[in-house]
């Protein structure tokens, strides 16, 4: 499946997130993702789309984040780090 | 709130915290319970339902609780094997459980968990809201051997405790930071996605042919999450509709599938979109299910520390909530016995494990354990039976101009164009032991 960029719903409309004022998820290795993960899926199982492709590296909008707790597990090459936001920040279903 | 001092702090506000502290509270144990999101549920979701009878373990006849949050009540049960335009339904409605003791009740979790933790506050246990736990703190017993102490919770402040309750939930971090549970792999998880859908129960009870507070829930394979393992399903609340979709982590990975896009499909197909027509999405959510199944279960306790629920990888078939009630009511069991003995150590709280080991759900995990197996093995097996199921039917039900024997040798010759006849039967076999399960 492609990129759902092209799809013209955002989810997130309809999501109450207090950001934090800094991240709660880090790539360990810029390297491995650019030389090791030809299919960098991160960029697609994410559900609200954190992850993106640009400029040679992984970014991360983390205040997309849902906690939905998949993308640690997600990466083939356990590249992620990801933590819990601090109390009171993040997703509020 | 720093360095108190409790006789038991739960980490975790869901269903597994929620009950663990209730029945602490109860016992006259001081509690606390420690939860990260702004209050319990914001964080949380199902699909969902919960089970009547492992529920009133906890609380007896729950459903005249002042207050409680219940949607509806279940009395239809379907599951659809659904191709691209077309579907093999089978099912259950059962008016009888429109009545006490009920089967089970559907819940938005954002509304019941936070009332469940406030039935454990009403039984005295102490809720903190917006607290996140980051480690455990250890006190020394000998000279090799350390006693889980309490927690430490961001921004260093420690609460300690005799006992730790780890009801921390799917990803479970610090079951894993203490070493109870090993890390676990994408094939050990499914990860859904979920939309509520508001529609006025006029609308809810026509097109699910219910009466008043009844409800529905239909269950799907095949279609929804094709080409990867997984299932979609539509539960019926009060004014608005739960709809779910996903699958095993892996195969979303190595498929090249994103969890939004099944949504987007799954919500066009024809039988669906008639089913949600009109109806207006309020949230979308996410969530991952630990799937390790019977052979990944952690370590259950250690010294001053158990883990419940999801934590402990509880889940059999559909049921995650129930077992995280019931896990929750073991810990508290374990618990009191051991302040009794005024004895936290790993042998006095195996009384825990006793418990599980003795249990229903244990049981069926281990049966379990060859259904995941095979999954695993035949990914394609669960779209290749429906795909057999949707064509077979077509043929059965179209008035054709051919005798009954041709048509039979022509369903029969197509079956085995496929794959083998034995293949088929297996993956029917386990499909219908895996269906049941989300
Ligand atoms: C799509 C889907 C559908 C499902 N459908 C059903 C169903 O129909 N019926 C059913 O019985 N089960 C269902 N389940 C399973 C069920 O949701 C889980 O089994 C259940 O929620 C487990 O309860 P728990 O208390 O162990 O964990 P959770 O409900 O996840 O609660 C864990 C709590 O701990 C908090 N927490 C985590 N870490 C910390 C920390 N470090 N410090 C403080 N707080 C913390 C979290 O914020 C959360 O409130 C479904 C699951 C999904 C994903
Ligand atoms: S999946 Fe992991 S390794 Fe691949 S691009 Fe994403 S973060 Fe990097
Ligand atoms: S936890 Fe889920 S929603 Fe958050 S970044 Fe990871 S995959 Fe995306």
């Amino acid at each position: 499946m492609g990129n759902f960029a092209k799809s013209d719903t955002n989810p997130l409309e309809y999501v109450k997130i207090i950001p934090d004022s800094k991240s709660h998820i880090f790539i360990k290795d810029d390297g491995i993702c650019i030389e090791e993960c030809e299919n960098k899926p991160c960029t697609y199982y994410c559900p609200t789309r954190v992850f993106y492709w640009e400029d040679d590296s992984i970014k991360i909008l983390y205040k997309r984040c849902i906690e939905c707790g998949a993308c640690p597990f997600g990466c083939p090459y356990d590249n992620i780090a990801w933590e819990n936001p601090r109390g009171g920040y993040g997703v509020v279903y | 709130m720093g360095n108190d001092r409790y006789d038991v702090v739960v980490v975790g506000a869901g269903p597994a915290g929620s009950s663990a502290a209730l029945l602490m509270a109860n016992n006259n144990l001081s509690v606390a319970m420690l939860e990260r999101g702004p209050y319990p549920g914001s964080k949380n979701m199902s699909g969902g339902t919960i089970a009547s009878m492992p529920f009133q373990e906890i609380l007896p006849e729950y459903w005249n609780i002042d207050g409680i949050p219940l949607e509806r009540k279940i009395v239809s049960d379907e599951l659809w094997m659904l191709d691209n335009d077309s579907a093999v339904k089978m099912g259950f409605s059962g008016k009888k459980f429109g009545y006490a003791p009920y089967n089970k009740f559907s819940i938005l979790r954002y509304k019941f968990d936070k009332w469940y933790a406030d039935q454990a506050v009403a039984a005295g246990a102490k809720l903190f809201n917006n607290c996140l736990a980051i480690d455990l703190v250890y006190h020394k017993t000998g000279l090799l051997s350390k006693k889980v102490d309490g927690v430490v919770l961001e921004g260093g402040d420690i609460i300690h405790a005799d006992l730790v309750v780890l009801a921390e939930g799917s990803s479970a971090a610090l079951t894993q930071k203490i070493g109870l549970r090993q890390r676990l792999n994408p094939a050990d998880m499914t990860l859904y996605v979920k939309e509520v859908l508001e529609l006025p129960s006029g609308k809810i009870e026509e097109r699910f042919s219910l009466e008043g507070d009844e409800g529905a829930v239909i269950g799907m394979v095949g279609y929804p999450t094709s080409p990867a393992i997984g299932k979609g399903g539509i539960w019926t609340n009060k004014d608005s509709l739960s709809i779910v979709v996903g699958a095993y982590l892996n195969q979303i990975v190595n498929k090249g599938l994103n969890p939004l896009q099944l949504m987007e499909r799954f919500k066009s197909h024809p039988m669906i979109k008639k089913l949600i027509e009109g109806a207006k999405p309020i949230k979308y959510l996410a969530h991952t299910i630990p799937k390790g199944g019977f052979k990944k279960i952690p370590t259950l306790v250690d010294d001053g520390v158990i883990v419940v629920g999801d934590a402990a990888e509880m889940i059999s078939g559909r049921r995650g909530i129930d077992l995280a009630m019931i896990t929750g009511k073991f810990a508290a069991e374990a618990a009191a016995q051991a302040c009794a003995l005024d004895d936290y150590s790993r042998e006095t709280l195996s009384s825990y494990v006793k418990r599980i080991k003795g249990s229903f759900f244990y049981e069926n995990m281990r049966k379990g354990k060859n259904v995941e197996e095979y999954f695993n093995t035949y990914q394609d097996s669960d779209f290749l039976i429906t795909k057999a199921m949707n064509d077979l039917a077509f043929k059965y039900f179209k008035q054709d101009l051919e005798n009954n024997k041709i048509r039979l040798r022509k369903m029969i010759e197509e079956l085995k164009n496929m794959q083998p006849l034995q293949k088929t039967g297996k993956d029917l076999l386990y499909g219908l032991q895996n269906w049941e399960v989300w």
